[in-house]
């Protein structure tokens, strides 16, 4: 019985860690430097 | 063109912006909209004016090109109406179950003489058109990753919902893998207001319609922005009732090539309210195929179809307008 407790409290524990991680993500790098222009006249000839 | 008539099924976001686009071009004798919401097909006909007819059964008999617009999985059994009736489609489909479905339409559509332009909206539709305009720049295309934020109407709202719980479909190495849904996390940055927002692979059709346009691309990815919420709640039915008109929305194309001995990326995108900008395209795509400007016959996508030069340079005088990232 005990060890059934055991296995359960590991999957559920496995199971909110890997919730966790799965809506947590993670930083990324934004651009260094630049940004976006709008495409108009020369770019569309 | 004269005496042309066009069937729009689907009055809904996409559809009401499809058929405005039409009745503004005097080349068109009349639209004809259909909706299985006969108060809504009534308010949209009303507000076009004279050249819009209330249609209640979508024949593709009684016009010369229809315009699908109604929820993607009702898209492909109107789009296998239309190829057997002769008449070209356009089609705003969005899943890749529609999309691989109105694909197949491709020998009879070729046999028949008709176009089918499939995936003619914001995703697919512009992103091919941004991968087509940024591939004109480069000597051979490697590898394309599309990113997409936001939604438009309701259906599209519940498409996006579900493609959070479908495998993704990259195609890597030539051939095609399937991947988790909401895994392959990854920042991107889109043009402003909407800046950075994390996306995820999703059961989008975009490298479907890419990899016939591309034959010797070797990996072509799409992405689709979601929050946690998005992410939590992606198996359970949508909580909240989607936005009737969406809101903004925004796309991000990466094309990675080479010009000569050199490796180069052109990072093209678009910011707009997604149901606008796909009705808008639409119209136009369907535009251009009843003005003989698309000639190729067979189901394929925008980027296989058009021109995108003077595509987008009709598009930015509608006011859906592209943009391009200069920067590290």
């Amino acid at each position: 019985m005990a060890l059934l407790r055991r296995a359960l409290a590991a999957v559920g524990i496995a199971g909110i860690i890997a919730a966790v991680l799965r809506l947590r993500g993670s930083g990324g790098t934004p651009p260094q430097s630049g940004g976006w222009r709008e495409l108009s006249g020369p770019d569309l000839r | 063109m004269a005496g042309v008539r066009v069937l729009v099924c689907g009055a809904g976001a996409v559809g009401a912006r499809a058929a405005r686009h039409l009745v503004a071009d005097d080349g068109i004798e009349a639209v004809l909209v259909a909706d299985t919401n006969r108060k809504r097909r009534m308010a949209v006909v009303a507000s076009l004016g004279p050249r819009a007819v209330p249609v209640d059964e979508p024949d593709p008999t009684r016009a010369d090109l229809v315009v699908a617009a109604m929820p993607a999985n009702r898209q492909s059994d109107l789009g296998r109406r239309t190829v057997a009736a002769g008449r070209h489609l356009v089609s705003t489909a969005d899943s890749v179950a529609a999309v691989h479905q109105l694909l197949d339409l491709d020998a009879e559509a070729r046999e028949r003489g008709v176009t089918v332009a499939v995936g003619a909206g914001f995703s697919p539709g512009l992103s091919c058109l941004l991968a087509r305009h940024a591939a004109a720049e480069l000597e051979a295309v490697d590898e394309i990753h599309v990113a997409k934020h936001g939604t438009g109407g309701p259906a599209c709202a519940r498409q996006h919902h579900a493609a959070l719980r479908g495998a993704g479909l990259d195609w890597r190495d030539h051939a095609w893998r399937r991947r988790p849904p909401g895994s392959g996390r990854e920042l991107s940055f889109f043009p402003d207001p909407i800046g950075g927002a994390d996306c995820y692979r999703a059961s989008l059709p975009d490298a479907l319609l890419l990899v016939p346009a591309f034959p010797a691309v070797g990996r072509v990815t799409a992405r689709l922005a979601a929050t946690r919420r998005d992410r939590l709640t992606a198996s359970l039915p949508m909580l909240r009732p989607p936005h009737a008109e969406g809101r903004i929305g925004g796309l991000r194309v990466e094309v990675r090539g080479r010009r000569g001995v050199t490796h180069d990326t052109i990072v093209l995108g678009a910011v707009d309210r997604p149901a606008v900008a796909a009705g808008t395209i639409a119209g136009l795509t369907a535009r251009w195929i009843i003005g003989g400007r698309i000639e190729q016959t067979g189901a394929c996508g925008l980027a296989s179809l058009v021109e995108p030069l003077p595509f987008l340079r009709e598009l930015a005088r509608t006011g859906v307008r592209a943009a391009v990232f200069e920067g590290t």
